[in-house]
C-alpha cells in the first residue's frame, strides 16, 4: 500500500497545523502539500492526539480512518466525525474523550490537552497543570504500584513528583484541591483511620494467595473429549465407526470444561476502608490477575470500575479517580447508591451473574438504609454467592454507624470480619470449597449470618 | 455488493426498508460497506441492532446470514460439520462416492457467507461467545477464507458484509475491535421514534404515536432499572392499538405498561408516581410535537 512509509515521515514535522483539513479539501494555497499528504498529515495528528487521551488507537485504525475519508466528502463536518469515530472509538466511555479532541481538530486548535482531563472531569480552571491527573494526587503514586503496596516498601513510581514539592507539600496540594470543593471536608482528612496491624494485612496477601490455589470453577458449556462421562460424542463416535464399516465399536464421550468462576470485588474505598481496600486489591492484582476472571469496582461515594480487571496500571488511577470523586473524604459513605450504579449497570450487563461477589465495606453507610438493603438484594439475586467483608473489629451492636451493614446483612450469603486473620483465610477455603454450590437462600431470611 | 453512492441514497435505501437511521449510523454503515470493513454495533437492548442487520440485508437485496452465538459455540456450529448418518449409510450401502467430500459437508453460517457472493453475514451477541471462538472469528474474518482438511482452503470471491452485534456483557477482544468499525446506537429522539413507530406501525394513527413517543421518551429520562427501547415502544403503541384507543389514557396505560416495563421495580416506581401525570405530560408534548416538529419533520 506503501502508506505506511509516507506516514513515517509526516509523522514527526509535527503534521497537522489548524484547519489542515479544510484547507486540504479547498486546495487553499496557505498549505504548499498536496491535499492528500495534508489530509494524511490531519489523520496522524488526530490519532496520536487521540493516543495521548489513552484510547487505543493502532496504525491500522489511523490507516483506515485515512481510506475512509477518501471515501466521504471532507468537508462535511458530520461525516469526518462518524468516520473517526467509527475507527477510533471502541466503546461508549472513550466518547468524551474523543468529542473533546475532535471538536478541537475541527477547529483547528492545539491538540494537547491535559491527560485525560475530560474524562476525569478535571478540566476545571481552579486547577493548575501540574494538578491534572496523576500528578495531582502523588500519595497513590508511592503505593499504587501493586507490588510495593503489597510489601509496604516506600518506592518510587514511575512518575516523579515535581521536584519543588515535597511529599508534605504535594499531600497539602492535594488538600487544596479538595478544598476547592468545601472548607469541610479538608478538616477531618485521614486522622480517623483505622490502623492496621501487620498481621491484618499480612492476612490478606494470605488470603489472595489462597484464592489464587483454590480457584473457584463452573462448567462451562464447551465440551472436549473425555475418556469417560456421561455424554456420548456422536460424531467422534460415527467417525471412528467408519474405520469399522460403519459399526460402532468404540464410544466416545465428552466432558464439559471447567471454567474459572468470576470473581467479583466491591472494594470500599472511602476514608478509613481506603487503605485496607488497597491493599486487598493490590494483592488480588498479583493473584488473580493473570487469570482474567476477576473484575473489581471501588467506590465511595460513586462507582468506579478498575478498567482492565486488575492491571496495576489502572489500579493507581481508579483509586485516584475514586479520591478525587470522594467529596467528604473520611467520613461516610452512599453504599445503597453504589451498588444502585453497580445494578444498573454493570449488573444489567451480566457482571455480576454467576460470580462470587465480595463487598468489602465496612458498611458505614449514610445513606437510606432500605435502599441499601435493597440494592444488596438485588445483587445477591444475580451473585452465584455474596461475601461481605467487615474490616472492623468491634462487633456490630456496638457500631452505631454500622446501620447500613445492619440492613444488608439479611441479604449476605457469608459474612466475614476482615480483622480477624484466620477468618480472611477461612474465606479463601469457603471460595474455593463451596464456590460451586449455590448456597442455601430461603425466600424470607432471618438476619442471622452465618460466620 | 451492491454499494451505493452516498451516504443519502443508503439512508433512503433503508428507508424503504422501514429502518430509519440517523446521520451517523449512515455514514458509519457506507464506510462498512465501502471499506469492506466488519461492522461492531453496541447499544442498550431494543435499540434495532438486530434490525440493522436484517435492514442491510434487505437495502442491498442480499441473503441474510445469521449466526447466533452463545457459550461454547465452536467449529462445527460455525463453519462446518460433516453429516455422519449420511456418510454411515453410504457406507453401509457400499457407495463408491468419497465420504469427505463436498457431498457430505454441512454448511455452518459462516461457511454459507463465503459461499454467497455479497450476502450479509450478521454474528449475533458476540459477547455471549467465549475467548476462543472469538480468536478464531478474528481470524475468519481478516481474511475470509477458511481451511477445510478434507477438501482444502474456501475463500469467498466477494467477502460478506459482517455485522457484529454484542450486548457488553463482557468487553470483547482489543484486536477484534480494532478489525472492526466501530458503532453505539443509542436511543433515537422523539422526532425519529416517532418517524420509526409510523413507519413500522402503519395501523397506527397519528396522535397516538405521538403521544406513546412522548411517553416513552420521558421514562428514559427516569433512572430505571430498565430503559424502555424501540422495540418496546412499538410494542406499547401497538397494545393500544389492539385494544382500540387512538390515544393514551392512564386506565389503559397502567393495564399495558408491562409491554414497556420489565422489571417490578420500574412498574411499581411509574405506577407510584402516578400514571396520570405522565400521561398528561406526554399529551401536551404530543400536542406540541404535533404543531413543531410535524412540520419541520413533514417537509
Amino acid at each position: 500500500m506503501g502508506l505506511p512509509d509516507r506516514m513515517k515521515g509526516m509523522g514527526s514535522d509535527g503534521g497537522w497545523s489548524p484547519g489542515a483539513l479544510a484547507r486540504a479539501s479547498r486546495g487553499d494555497e496557505a498549505d504548499e502539500r498536496p491535499p492528500e499528504q495534508a489530509i494524511l498529515a490531519a489523520s496522524v495528528a488526530l490519532a496520536r492526539a487521540l493516543r495521548e487521551q489513552d484510547l487505543s488507537v493502532s496504525v491500522d485504525s489511523e490507516l483506515v480512518f485515512f481510506s475512509a475519508l477518501a471515501e466521504l466528502d471532507v468537508r462535511e463536518e458530520s461525516e469526518v466525525y462518524w468516520a473517526a469515530h467509527a475507527t477510533f472509538v471502541h466503546s461508549p466511555g472513550e466518547r468524551r474523550a474523543f468529542d473533546t479532541i475532535f471538536e478541537r481538530f475541527w477547529a483547528g486548535d492545539p491538540l494537547t490537552v491535559g491527560k485525560r482531563g475530560a474524562e476525569h472531569g478535571e478540566s476545571d480552571s481552579r486547577m493548575g497543570g501540574a494538578q491534572h491527573g496523576g500528578e495531582a494526587l502523588p500519595q497513590f503514586r508511592h503505593e499504587g504500584k501493586a507490588s510495593a503496596a503489597v510489601d509496604g516498601e516506600k518506592q518510587r513510581a514511575t512518575r516523579e513528583i515535581p521536584s519543588a514539592q515535597g511529599d508534605q507539600g504535594a499531600s497539602n496540594q492535594q488538600r487544596g484541591i479538595l478544598a476547592a470543593w468545601s472548607e469541610r471536608e479538608t478538616a477531618s482528612d485521614p486522622q480517623e483511620r483505622l490502623q492496621y496491624d501487620t498481621d491484618e494485612l499480612a492476612a490478606l496477601r494470605q488470603l489472595a494467595e489462597e484464592i489464587k490455589r483454590s480457584a473457584p470453577e463452573r462448567r462451562s458449556r464447551r465440551c472436549r473429549p473425555a475418556r469417560v462421562g456421561h455424554r456420548l460424542d456422536v460424531r467422534k463416535t460415527v467417525r471412528n465407526s467408519m474405520a469399522t464399516d460403519g459399526e460402532a465399536f468404540r464410544l466416545a464421550y465428552t466432558a464439559q470444561v471447567p471454567r474459572p468462576r468470576r470473581l467479583l470485588f466491591l472494594c470500599d474505598v472511602s476514608g478509613s476502608m481506603e487503605r485496607y481496600s488497597r491493599v486487598l486489591l493490590a494483592s488480588l492484582k498479583a493473584a488473580v490477575g493473570a487469570a482474567r476472571r476477576a473484575e473489581a469496582f471501588v467506590f465511595a461515594t460513586r462507582l468506579t470500575r478498575l478498567t482492565h480487571s486488575l492491571d496495576g496500571r489502572d489500579l493507581e488511577r481508579a483509586l485516584e479517580q475514586a479520591r478525587a470523586k470522594v467529596p467528604d473524604w473520611s467520613g461516610g459513605t452512599r453504599i445503597g447508591g453504589a451498588l444502585a450504579d453497580f445494578n444498573r449497570t454493570f449488573g444489567r450487563r451480566g457482571f455480576a451473574r454467576g460470580a462470587i461477589v465480595m463487598v468489602v465495606s465496612d458498611g458505614w453507610d449514610r445513606g437510606d438504609p432500605s435502599k441499601l438493603a435493597e440494592e444488596v438484594r438485588r445483587l445477591q439475586l444475580q451473585a452465584r454467592r455474596l461475601v461481605w467483608i467487615n474490616p472492623r473489629p468491634l462487633g456490630l451492636d456496638e457500631q452505631p454507624l454500622a446501620i447500613g451493614m445492619r440492613a444488608a446483612m439479611p441479604f449476605v450469603d457469608d459474612f466475614i470480619p476482615g480483622h480477624d486473620p484466620r477468618a480472611v483465610a477461612g474465606l479463601a477455603r469457603l471460595i474455593g470449597d463451596l464456590g460451586g454450590q449455590r448456597p442455601r437462600r430461603s425466600p424470607v431470611r432471618a438476619g442471622a449470618p452465618h460466620a | 455488493m451492491p454499494g451505493f453512492d452516498s451516504i443519502e441514497t443508503l439512508r433512503e435505501a433503508f428507508t424503504r426498508q422501514r429502518y430509519l437511521m440517523d446521520e451517523g449510523l449512515g455514514t458509519v454503515v457506507f464506510l462498512a460497506l465501502k471499506l469492506r470493513r466488519p461492522l461492531l454495533v453496541e447499544g442498550e437492548p431494543g435499540v434495532g441492532k438486530t434490525e440493522l442487520a436484517k435492514a442491510l440485508a434487505l437495502a442491498t437485496d442480499a441473503p441474510l446470514i445469521r449466526l447466533q452465538c452463545y457459550e461454547g459455540i465452536d467449529v462445527h456450529h460455525a463453519l462446518y460439520d460433516w453429516d455422519y448418518p449420511r456418510q454411515m449409510l453410504q457406507l453401509r450401502a457400499g457407495g463408491s462416492a468419497p465420504l469427505y467430500s463436498e457431498e457430505f459437508l454441512v454448511r455452518r453460517p459462516l461457511l454459507e457467507a463465503l459461499a454467497h457472493p455479497g450476502a450479509v453475514l450478521l454474528i449475533d451477541e458476540l459477547d455471549r461467545a467465549d475467548d476462543e471462538f472469538e480468536a478464531f472469528l478474528l481470524e475468519f474474518l481478516s481474511d475470509f477464507q477458511v481451511t477445510i482438511p478434507e477438501i482444502g482452503v474456501v475463500k469467498a470471491q466477494e467477502p460478506p458484509a459482517v455485522v457484529i452485534t454484542s450486548n457488553r456483557t463482557r468487553d470483547l477482544h482489543e484486536a477484534l475491535k480494532r478489525r472492526c468499525l466501530y458503532h453505539w446506537i443509542d436511543h433515537p429522539d422523539l422526532k425519529r421514534e416517532v418517524a420509526i413507530a409510523r413507519a413500522r406501525l402503519p395501523g397506527v394513527g397519528e396522535r397516538l404515536a405521538h403521544q406513546v413517543c412522548a411517553f416513552v421518551q420521558d421514562l428514559r429520562w427516569l433512572d430505571l432499572y430498565r430503559s424502555p427501547g424501540v422495540g418496546e415502544t412499538l410494542d406499547w403503541a401497538e397494545a393500544f392499538h389492539v385494544l382500540g384507543r387512538d390515544r393514551i389514557d392512564p386506565a389503559t396505560a397502567d393495564r399495558t405498561l408491562g409491554t414497556l416495563l420489565k422489571e417490578r421495580d420500574d412498574l411499581e416506581r411509574i405506577r407510584g408516581a402516578g400514571l396520570e401525570a405522565l400521561v398528561e405530560r406526554a399529551e401536551e408534548r404530543a400536542t406540541q410535537f404535533g404543531r413543531d416538529g410535524g412540520n419541520g419533520g413533514a417537509a
